[in-house]
């Protein structure tokens, strides 16, 4: 009994371990903090920005593990979803610039003053393509 | 005194563009730094005038530029700097704005970028997580929490400008967005293949023709 909960704790300690390295990898590939930063001129407060992140994972992981809620108005929720919206956009955003679409496509076509138009496409097509999810697709 | 040896210092440009029936002046090619008398001269030579058949690139190397300055003062010594070739862009007559095909592709960046959202999505359970999320702060259940996912999706348009650092046009400040560093980067990349095939390609003409 001992026994199989040691091996239980070890168990789920290295699980999270690699998870936990493995988070902090892909959000170092990305470069997204550093790209905040550049972009209100905080580079002085990036290990503060670590621990955010450390503190929110953790925070997420137990309270979503083990089903807790608390009684506050759904009007935090706005927010809540705003802030959400902009770390993925930015995690789009990322991925898009590292596959190096716009700059092959832009060249491909012979338009360069045109690319901010093509940007908005694919930033308007998220948006657009996620309100349609939630308020169109999901209903069956 | 004729014999006497001036420096020449030339620097070629990177790149510069040109017109069909363009002659080519050592002036645009080059910055020259020379003794005034000389430097009107070499300045005012032609080292290529731009055929039809030249396509869309030219590479024209230090070696040319040499070569045309030697004929004109054989005791001079030049001594390059920068670049050793250019690359001459040659312009047909204004390229005009693809309008159809733009549309295309910006119907095709729309829709396909629609589609990998919900996509993802999909894949890592986001509605689910949604549910949990509304549960977790107001207690109560809701198969569709819509007041968190509209200010999700508005976020999303709001992250990926603020990446790019684009609002329309206008910017939070002066430095380059990682999109601009990625075209730059890119069109370097094409600039040193120009440089490396074109130049073969030219060489190898010249050899045939003998």
């Amino acid at each position: 009994m001992v026994m199989s909960n040691i091996l239980l704790i070890i168990i789920g300690l290295s699980g999270g371990l690699s998870v936990g390295c493995g988070f902090v990898a892909f959000l170092s590939v990305l470069g997204i903090i550093p790209r905040l930063s550049q972009l209100t001129k905080t580079h002085q407060f990036i290990r503060e920005y670590e621990w955010s992140v450390v503190f929110s994972v953790v925070f997420g992981t137990w309270v979503g593990l083990r089903n807790i809620h608390f009684d506050l108005s759904h009007f935090l929720l706005i927010p809540i979803g705003v802030g959400a919206g902009l770390f993925v956009g930015l995690l789009a955003a990322a991925l898009t610039e590292v596959l190096n679409v716009l700059p092959i496509l832009a060249k491909r076509i012979g338009i360069h003053e045109q690319i901010l138009l093509l940007l908005m496409a694919i930033v308007l097509g998220k948006v657009f393509g996620s309100l349609f999810h939630w308020s169109l697709f999901i209903d069956n | 005194m004729a014999s006497q040896t001036h420096t020449i210092y030339i620097r070629l440009r990177h790149k510069i563009s040109g017109t069909v029936g363009q002659a080519i002046n050592v002036k645009e090619l080059a910055q020259v730094i020379a003794p005034s008398e000389m430097k009107e001269r070499i300045e005012t030579t032609c080292v290529h005038r731009i055929k039809p058949e030249d396509n869309t690139f030219v590479v024209i190397d230090a070696m040319d530029l040499i070569r045309e300055i030697n004929q004109l003062y054989p005791t001079s010594d030049i001594q390059t700097i920068g670049p050793s070739q250019t690359i001459i862009v040659v312009t047909m007559k204004k390229q005009k704005f693809k309008r159809v095909l733009f549309l295309l592709v910006w119907i095709l960046l729309f829709i396909g970028s629609g589609l990998t959202i919900m996509n993802f999505h999909e894949d890592v359970a986001m509605p689910e997580v949604h549910r949990k999320i509304y549960t977790m702060v107001t207690g109560k259940v809701n198969d569709k929490p819509l007041i968190l996912q509209i200010p999700y999706s508005i976020g999303i348009g709001i992250g990926m400008i603020l990446f790019f650092n684009h609002i329309f046009k206008k910017r939070f400040n002066e430095e380059p967005s990682p999109l601009e560093v990625e075209m730059f980067n890119y069109e370097q990349d094409l600039d040193r293949y120009i440089l490396f095939h074109e130049k073969q390609k030219s060489e190898s003409k010249e050899h045939g023709n003998e």
